[in-house]
């Protein structure tokens, strides 16, 4: 294990515990309304903004940000407008972020800088910034009032849409704010756990969670717990293995889920009583 | 604000979906007043959904004009809708979905509730009245995915009485249910009907359905409406003979 400065261990530590939060939080929506490849878009989008970034010499992950930013602005109407489902949008996206990256790292001189750009896909813990902690802070202030207040008209949306519409709900409003947060919550956390593995953190807590409850108010409690101990852990073996950080994150998450998946009560077959009574 | 006795009045109703030529329902003039129970009934297609769905607003009709309580639905849909319970045709549920009964049922009063409010001791116990009147108490804490068709129906039946609505929109509420569940169903409706005066609009392919306490029914075929009348009078018709065609009952 290699000796780190105190504070330099305690920002990424707290770096990796806010990303867990964000992801799976928002992860819970994710994968209630089938949005699971909203993470392969957000990140592919980061990557097409960190190029970009390059290529017109500014900071990449200021370019990442602002292009996941615009792409989660865009997805929910884009996809009301074409009438097609969501998944389908997100997947035209994808294509279209992958050849718009390719064609900036083209224009960016020299190797390195394209090392750099792809940096954005695996990430790195150590370089978060104060300023990424106190942005990840403020949004996981904002989903958890967002959840408190609209918990109602979310449950109404994810039970069926269209009842929800039906009981005077504005679906399309809070449809189009989860794409927004989610895909917030993914260029925010992007640095810290990388963009090809950030959707396994938005969707794996919440699938690990799924195993257990049918409450839903359960969901949104433990999917952030599962998200934010994934997190911790995954962060604990990069130190002692030298993995890297993104990997050991989903590597501690999938088994998480795996060992959810086997013990869930929800697969248990029931126990029948009958014999008892008979015999 | 339009004043009249009518609780629903639609004047020359054309529905178009989006990117389609040729309107669904067309020519559609309906009066319906206060506290009637009214069934609609006719083949795939014919428009009934859609008939319903224009009603509560979910869709936008196209040309004529269209009033529920009073009120032009295109203008004031949101408002119309918290008074409008409304259960959708029976659709498949995921067994391991993480939703209890009782939060399924309160999700029917989100729209009255308001936005920025929480459900309050009152809310729930309409929720609580509604589930006691389908007869569904015991499965409050129940996970939705978990249920029988007719129990899933029940529930959905009770989220639209939580609202406390002045107007329901049945869709299709016997289909994938068994006799005695049917039977179950029809009387609870009869019942909600006596006991609460709420106005009632069931759509249903299946003449054998048609709830005792229904007196009249509106067939509707290729998106216009064929006939419209008293109960006995349709019934005896020659037309729904010849639609039924010797079908055990069923368009």
């Amino acid at each position: 294990m290699i000796d780190f400065p105190s504070t330099l261990l305690i920002t990424s530590i707290l770096g990796a515990l806010l990303a867990g939060f964000a992801c799976s939080t928002t992860g819970a929506f994710v994968v209630r309304m089938n949005l699971s490849s909203i993470g392969y878009l957000m990140s592919h989008a980061a990557f097409a903004g960190a190029a970009f970034g390059l290529m017109i010499s500014i900071d990449p992950i200021i370019g990442a940000i602002f292009f996941s930013f615009g792409i989660s602005l865009v997805l929910g109407p884009l996809a009301e407008k074409a009438r097609l489902e969501s998944n389908i949008v997100i997947g035209f996206l994808f294509s279209f972020m992958i050849a718009l990256a390719f064609i900036f790292l083209n224009f960016i001189p020299g190797t390195a800088a394209s090392a750099r750009a792809l940096r954005i896909l695996w990430g790195s813990i150590f370089s978060v910034s104060t300023t990424d902690l106190f942005l990840l802070s403020i949004f996981s202030f904002i989903i958890i009032v967002f959840v408190v207040i609209f918990y109602k008209e979310l449950i109404a949306i994810m039970f069926n849409r269209k009842l929800a519409e039906s009981s005077g709900v504005n679906t399309r409003l809070y449809y189009f704010a989860v794409l927004f947060l989610t895909g917030i919550a993914v260029s925010l956390s992007i640095r810290i756990v990388g963009g090809l593995l950030v959707f396994a953190l938005i969707i794996n807590p919440t699938s690990t969670a799924y195993q257990f409850f049918f409450d839903f108010k359960k969901i949104f409690i433990f999917s952030p717990i599962i998200g934010i101990v994934s997190c911790l852990v995954g962060f604990w073996l990069s130190l002692i293995s030298d993995f890297p950080i993104g990997a050991s994150i989903v590597l501690i998450s999938a088994i998480v889920f795996t060992i959810a998946i086997i013990f869930s009560p929800k697969r248990k077959k029931g126990k029948s009583k009958i014999k008892k009574v008979l015999a | 604000m339009k004043k009249n006795s009518n609780l629903i009045e639609l004047v020359n109703i054309e529905t178009v979906y989006e990117g389609e030529r040729l309107p669904v329902i067309y020519d559609v003039n309906l009066k319906v007043e206060p506290g009637e129970f009214i069934s609609i009934i006719g083949p795939n297609g014919a428009g009934k959904t859609t008939l319903l769905e224009t009603i509560n607003g979910l869709l936008t009709y196209s040309k004529g004009k269209g009033f529920v309580f009073g009120k032009e639905i295109k203008k004031h849909k949101s408002e119309i809708r918290k008074e409008i319970g409304y259960v959708i045709q029976n659709f498949e549920m995921d067994p391991l979905a993480p939703f209890l009964c009782k939060d399924i049922v309160m999700s029917g009063r989100t729209g009255k509730i308001g936005t920025f409010r929480f459900a309050r001791k009152k809310d729930w116990d309409k929720v609580w009245y509604s589930m006691g009147l389908v007869g569904m108490i015991d499965f409050a804490n129940r996970p939705i995915g978990k249920l029988s068709g007719g129990e899933f129906q029940k529930i959905l039946l009770s989220r639209a009485l939580a609202q406390n609505p002045k107007l329901l929109l049945l869709d299709e509420p016997f289909s994938n249910l068994d006799y005695a569940s049917r039977k179950q169903v029809e009387t609870l409706l009869n019942r909600i009907h006596e006991k609460n005066n709420i106005t009632i609009l069931i759509v249903s392919h299946d003449l054998n359905f048609v709830p005792s306490r229904c007196k009249r029914i509106i067939v509707l075929e290729h998106g216009k409406i064929i006939m419209d009348g008293s109960r006995e009078k349709i019934l005896k018709s020659e037309i729904i003979n010849s639609i039924f065609n010797g079908n055990g009952g069923k368009i």
